[in-house]
């Protein structure tokens, strides 16, 4: 699925982000833009800087210097422009993150009635909508330690799409699931990439990228190695890292 | 029997130790309880039938009893109803409870109470059926809604009953009432204060956070003997002369610490719920847009109060005793009563034993009925 860049807007924008942890230096320089509608696969090896980065677009991260501009809306010290930008951007985790007190439905309209001021009508609505959308409306009513880790996910994703975002972050979403569960989040997924969202995907499905992404971004030690197409990273890699790392999942 | 016969052998003649640890056992439970058994019924128990009054409400006038009735009736059916409504009661378990209920009914009415007595349990009766049979109805909200806000005007009311028509002054209550009421208002006081501590110490404002953890670690430094001490002489200096702050009788002013001090370690106990919640929630809720005060208020905090329920409550059993405590501010409580009553009055001169012994059976039932509901509460919190 090719789109033209120069056409689309810029929904991420990226230069020369870097963060540090104390002593040691996660992300060195990053410079990326992300379009309206992309779907970017970010890879590499563990430690490269891939969680950070995108940790960074949604201020959970604060980058120590560089640009971060999501949608227009520049990422500085200003609290309200985090705001603003966290209520354009959703957030689906490696460890799901879903609150365990809470009903899977009350999970997914505690923020559109708290953020949005959506009335209670309003918000059970949408998110019985999304739970048909992402293929479990039936479990509304249980607590999260009652699904499975696949149901788990795909409620996170119905939460993260209630606060309907134009950009979409995914931290390694299926990592920490059982082989036979990661197809059903993995669809969920690819339908929401059909439906034109806007993706940045951290992940080691190499499958699911080559089906969905648009772009690849490898990082490695802080830095982007190299970013193209999918058919460019499986066909010629350029660089030696990228051949190296490829080489030990493929 | 055979049945009987072999669980016997099985559990305490398995092994040659199982054998002498039995042994050893037996003769130990016996001479315990030969000891106490025969302490009991050689003992001369009238101690208590006269002092009864004195026990329970202190120095409180005659006359004035018939508040204390009101509040007790008041609170006791308030309770059969909650139990009833919320808690999970087989008849085993309601059985117990009136039993608990009933025993210092039994050590403490007299004959012109009896009546008092079979209304309060007859009414307990009638709540406790509404209680149970409303469970499952669709009045369920609207009772669960009354019955909560009952138990937030309780301690009001009680103290306006207290008070109401010229009620006896605050320095004549004593004896049991003064140790449970004391131990209400430091619990009802403490704990929303400790909770905003607790959540103060954790805050980034630094501040607040330097309050927060100044005042903790300040009223820790200090045993509570200290600060009721501080409370009789150094406190009316430091209360302004406005709304007569400083003519603040010393029953007020021990509130006052105990809430203070109670606040202090049930902060302690909510940080450590605090800190046990993973970052990701904090994370996820902030991913979807709420701001620091929702995040704490709806996803940190429920989550970490369930955690800390156990040690919460042990918290307020320790309070409940640390309560005796204010007998150094010559406030009659119950414990500083059974120290005096063989001491003072000829006729039980020297029968320290029964007095306390009856003094410790109160205290016990009551850090048992909240051991209890801790355990019901953790229990209905798991499901």
């Amino acid at each position: 699925m090719k789109k033209t860049e120069s056409k689309k807007k810029l929904s991420v924008e990226a230069k020369g982000v870097t963060k540090l942890f104390g002593d040691f230096q996660a992300l060195k320089g990053i410079t990326a833009n992300i379009y309206e509608g992309e779907v970017v696969v970010v890879f590499g090896p563990s430690g490269s800087g891939k969680s950070t980065f995108i940790r960074t677009i949604n201020g959970l991260e604060e980058h120590n210097s560089g640009e971060i501009t999501v949608n227009g809306i520049p990422l500085n010290d200003d609290v309200k422009n985090r705001d603003e930008i966290r209520g354009q951007v959703g957030m689906v985790f490696q460890q799901f993150n879903l609150f365990p007190h809470l009903s899977v439905l009350r999970n997914i309209t505690l923020a559109p009635q708290k953020v949005k001021k959506l009335s209670k009508s309003e918000s059970e609505e949408l998110a019985m909508s999304l739970l048909e959308r992402v293929g479990i409306p039936e479990q509304a009513a249980k607590f999260p330690t009652q699904l499975s880790g696949g149901q788990q996910q795909r409620v996170a994703i119905a939460r993260a799409l209630a606060m309907q975002p134009k950009i979409m972050l995914f931290d390694e979403p299926t990592s920490a699931l059982d082989p036979e569960m990661i197809k059903e989040v993995l669809d969920v997924m690819i339908e929401l990439a059909q439906s034109g969202m806007t993706m940045i995907c951290v992940t080691h499905e190499m499958g699911f990228a080559r089906e969905v992404a648009d772009r690849f971004l490898f990082f490695d030690e802080g830095l982007i190695v190299e970013e193209g197409t999918p058919e460019h990273f499986f066909k010629n890699p350029k660089e030696e890292r990228t051949k190296l790392f490829l080489s030990q999942i493929l | 029997m055979m049945i009987l016969l072999n669980w016997v052998r099985e559990n305490f003649f398995g092994s040659k130790l199982d054998v002498i640890l039995s042994i050893v056992g037996a003769f130990f439970i016996y001479f315990i309880l030969s000891t106490v058994i025969s302490f009991i019924i050689n003992s001369d128990w009238t101690l208590i039938l006269v002092n009864r009054q004195l026990m329970l409400t202190g120095l409180m006038p005659e006359e004035e009893i018939w508040r204390v009735w009101t509040i007790f009736s008041l609170t006791v059916i308030l309770m059969t109803t909650s139990v009833a409504f919320w808690f999970n009661i087989n008849i085993k378990g309601s059985i117990f409870y009136i039993l608990l209920l009933l025993m210092p009914f039994l050590i403490f009415t007299t004959k012109n109470t009896l009546l008092y007595v079979l209304l309060i349990m007859i009414l307990s009766i009638v709540f406790f059926y509404l209680g149970y049979r409303s469970k499952n109805s669709g009045l369920k909200n609207i009772v669960s809604r009354v019955i909560v806000i009952s138990w937030i005007i309780l301690l009001p009311i009680c103290f306006l009953i207290l008070n109401i028509l010229d009620g006896p002054k605050m320095t004549l209550w004593g004896g049991f009432m003064i140790n449970l009421i004391l131990a209400a208002i430091a619990i009802f006081a403490g704990f929303p204060l400790g909770i905003l501590l607790a959540l103060g110490r954790a805050s980034s404002y630094k501040l607040i956070k330097l309050i927060s953890t100044l005042y903790i670690e300040v009223i820790r430094g200090a045993p509570l003997v200290a600060w009721l001490l501080l409370a009789w002489f150094v406190l009316p200096k430091f209360l302004p002369n406005l709304f007569g702050l400083s003519d603040l009788n010393i029953v007020v002013r021990a509130m006052i610490v105990l809430s203070l001090f109670a606040s202090a370690y049930i902060a302690e106990v909510i940080r450590g719920g605090l800190q046990s919640i993973p970052r990701g929630q904090e994370e996820a809720s902030f991913a979807l847009g709420m701001n620091s005060i929702s995040t704490t208020i709806f996803i940190v905090l429920p989550q970490a109060i369930k955690i800390v329920i156990p040690t919460v409550v042990s918290t307020f059993i320790a309070i409940f005793k640390d309560t005796s405590l204010v007998f150094i501010l010559a406030i009659t409580d119950l414990l500083r009563i059974g120290r005096l009553i063989p001491e003072q009055q000829q006729a039980f001169f020297g029968k320290s034993i029964e007095s306390l012994c009856v003094v410790a059976l109160l205290f016990w039932i009551v850090s048992l009925v909240l051991s209890q509901i801790s355990r019901n509460i953790e229990k209905k919190l798991n499901i």
